[in-house]
């Protein structure tokens, strides 16, 4: 397999926006070619992660619209869904199409617009990813997925709710370096603690917002790569699958599929947790946090909490998580998030993140999960090819 | 209470069958013919062993409230349901099952909870699994 690097990255303002998916994809498409000094038609296909286009926007067939939008109508385009990790998947497929020889220059990122919908309508669009049979029709919602897991936690080990509110008070306070973010405002723990309750124990600000927006990067083989200005390599990327229904899964505590992923993502790597100086991780709600930082072997299994509330996982913390504000600040427009974290990595190891930067860091890891941790997606990236 | 003998072999259960017998006030599951293990929904090959031979059994019922959350911003369509409580309960027979918990304050509802199952939410389709506390 041969070496693969991202070589340009964009991403547009996270929050509500009145263009379309292939509009914002557009932008973030073109930021990302201009970083990399790549013209638009030595793109060799297009892979863009998508997941309520048809609720949100009457919109199949993104593909082609998305390269008609760019200019470059002629290129093979292709839409790809996992729920929130979309276009972490169809990153790791391009990555593959790269490695194998395949090709040599891709773009490839996520769109997606959620606020043309009222909230009701996004609560149910949103809860297509659970099951259809088994979870909808009892009115479990995507809150309430992440409510029952962090029951579950609390009840093992004694999680408390203001430790979940250090999260989102965490994210909040680095989302304020992102001029990306959709939210760039401190919060306090009472204000988490006081906001209202959307599905008990997860209060407003233990979820991350409803948003519009999109992100996309160029990766390229070694050979395009090393003419660039700053690639960041790609260590390793995996992809892990567990039951499509909560009930199904072994431990409502843990998210199995994001600790198959990352295993398995630090072995390509020839890397272990210790060796990872930031990470952008799924904090979709603050529990997802918890248990992210425990499954990707940065925590030990219960001491997420902990950690957040410690300050362990802030900037300037032992091992930095979400500076760049996390899906709980920044947004989370549920296909681009993928792409977005691997913004976020690539910018930081270039070191060019001002005032959110994470000293010194050269790898970094993102974590991707889509619907109720039945898809989870692990990428490592380092400042040097392995 | 332990899962009844099986009656027949069977790879092709489907959810339609699972949810008729709910509306019938039954919890028919598949079980592998080959290790036992039950599973809801049903599948085509057993996750423990492979096997693709499957028995069903019926649940005696009794359980007990593994995780819940009390929805208060539902689905457009629920509207008129919340706030509701959303529950998941391990069967006495190990396997896991989601559904609606009523008959029971939201305060005094807690992990580890006994219930029992109480057939269909409402009788209207879709089928929703429904607790109430033992």
């Amino acid at each position: 397999m041969r070496r693969v690097a991202v070589i340009g990255v964009g991403v547009t303002k996270f929050g509500k926006h009145e263009r379309t998916c292939a509009e914002l994809f557009a932008e973030a498409g073109l930021d990302a070619l201009t970083d990399a000094g790549i013209r638009p038609r030595q793109i060799q296909g297009v892979y863009v992660g998508n997941v309520v286009g048809e609720a949100g926007e009457r919109q199949l067939h993104l593909g082609p619209q998305v390269t008609s939008a760019l200019g470059i109508p002629e290129v093979a385009a292709t839409r790809f869904e996992t729920a929130c990790a979309s276009s972490h998947a169809a990153f790791r497929h391009a990555l593959f199409e790269i490695a194998s020889g395949a090709a040599d220059v891709l773009l490839v990122g996520g769109t997606e617009r959620v606020l043309t919908m009222p909230t009701d309508r996004s609560t149910e669009v949103f809860a297509y990813a659970s099951d259809a049979v088994f979870e909808q029709p009892a009115g479990l919602t995507f809150p309430g997925v992440f409510a029952l897991i962090a029951r579950a936690h609390m009840t093992k080990y004694g999680t408390t709710e203001e430790q979940m509110a250090h999260v989102a008070v965490k994210n909040h306070r680095h989302g304020v370096h992102n001029p990306k973010a959709q939210f760039r405002k401190e919060i306090s723990v009472e204000q988490v603690m006081r906001s209202a309750k959307v599905a008990d124990p997860l209060k407003l600000y233990d979820c991350c917002p409803f948003s519009d927006g999109a992100a996309a990067v160029v990766l390229a083989s070694e050979e395009v790569a090393r003419a660039t200005r700053k690639p960041v390599w790609v260590l390793g990327s995996v992809q892990a699958g567990d039951s499509m229904c909560l009930h199904d899964k072994r431990d409502l505590s843990r998210a199995m599929a994001t600790e198959r992923a990352a295993q398995a993502a630090y072995r390509q790597a020839g890397l272990g947790p210790e060796d990872v100086d930031v990470v952008e991780l799924h904090d979709c709600f603050t529990i997802a946090e918890i248990v992210a930082t425990e499954g990707l072997g940065l925590c030990e299994p219960g001491t997420g909490g902990i950690a957040a509330e410690k300050g362990e996982t802030s900037l300037g913390g032992r091992i930095p998580v979400n500076v760049s504000g996390g899906l709980k600040a920044k947004g989370h427009p549920i296909g681009a998030t993928g792409a977005a974290q691997i913004a976020e990595i690539t910018t930081q190891l270039r070191g060019e993140a001002g005032p959110r930067q994470v000293d010194g860091a050269s790898v970094g890891l993102t974590h991707t999960l889509g619907g109720n941790t039945a898809t989870v997606l692990v990428s490592l990236f380092g400042q040097e090819p392995r | 209470m332990n899962a009844t003998a099986a009656t027949e072999t069977d790879r092709g259960m489907t959810a339609r069958e699972f949810f008729d017998g709910v509306r019938a006030g039954r919890l028919v599951v598949q079980r592998c013919a080959a290790c036992g293990a039950l599973a809801v929904p049903p599948k085509a090959v057993c996750p423990t062993c492979e096997s693709t031979r499957w028995d069903r059994a019926t649940l005696g019922g009794d359980g007990e409230i593994a995780s819940y959350t009390v929805i208060r911003v539902p689905p457009g369509q629920l509207a008129a349901d919340a706030p509701y409580v959303v529950a998941v309960a391990r069967m006495a027979e190990g396997v896991s099952l989601l559904g609606r918990l009523t008959g029971v304050p939201i305060e005094a509802i807690g992990v580890g909870l006994p219930v029992r199952f109480a057939g269909a939410l409402r009788d209207a389709e879709p089928v929703v699994i429904a607790f109430r506390p033992r």
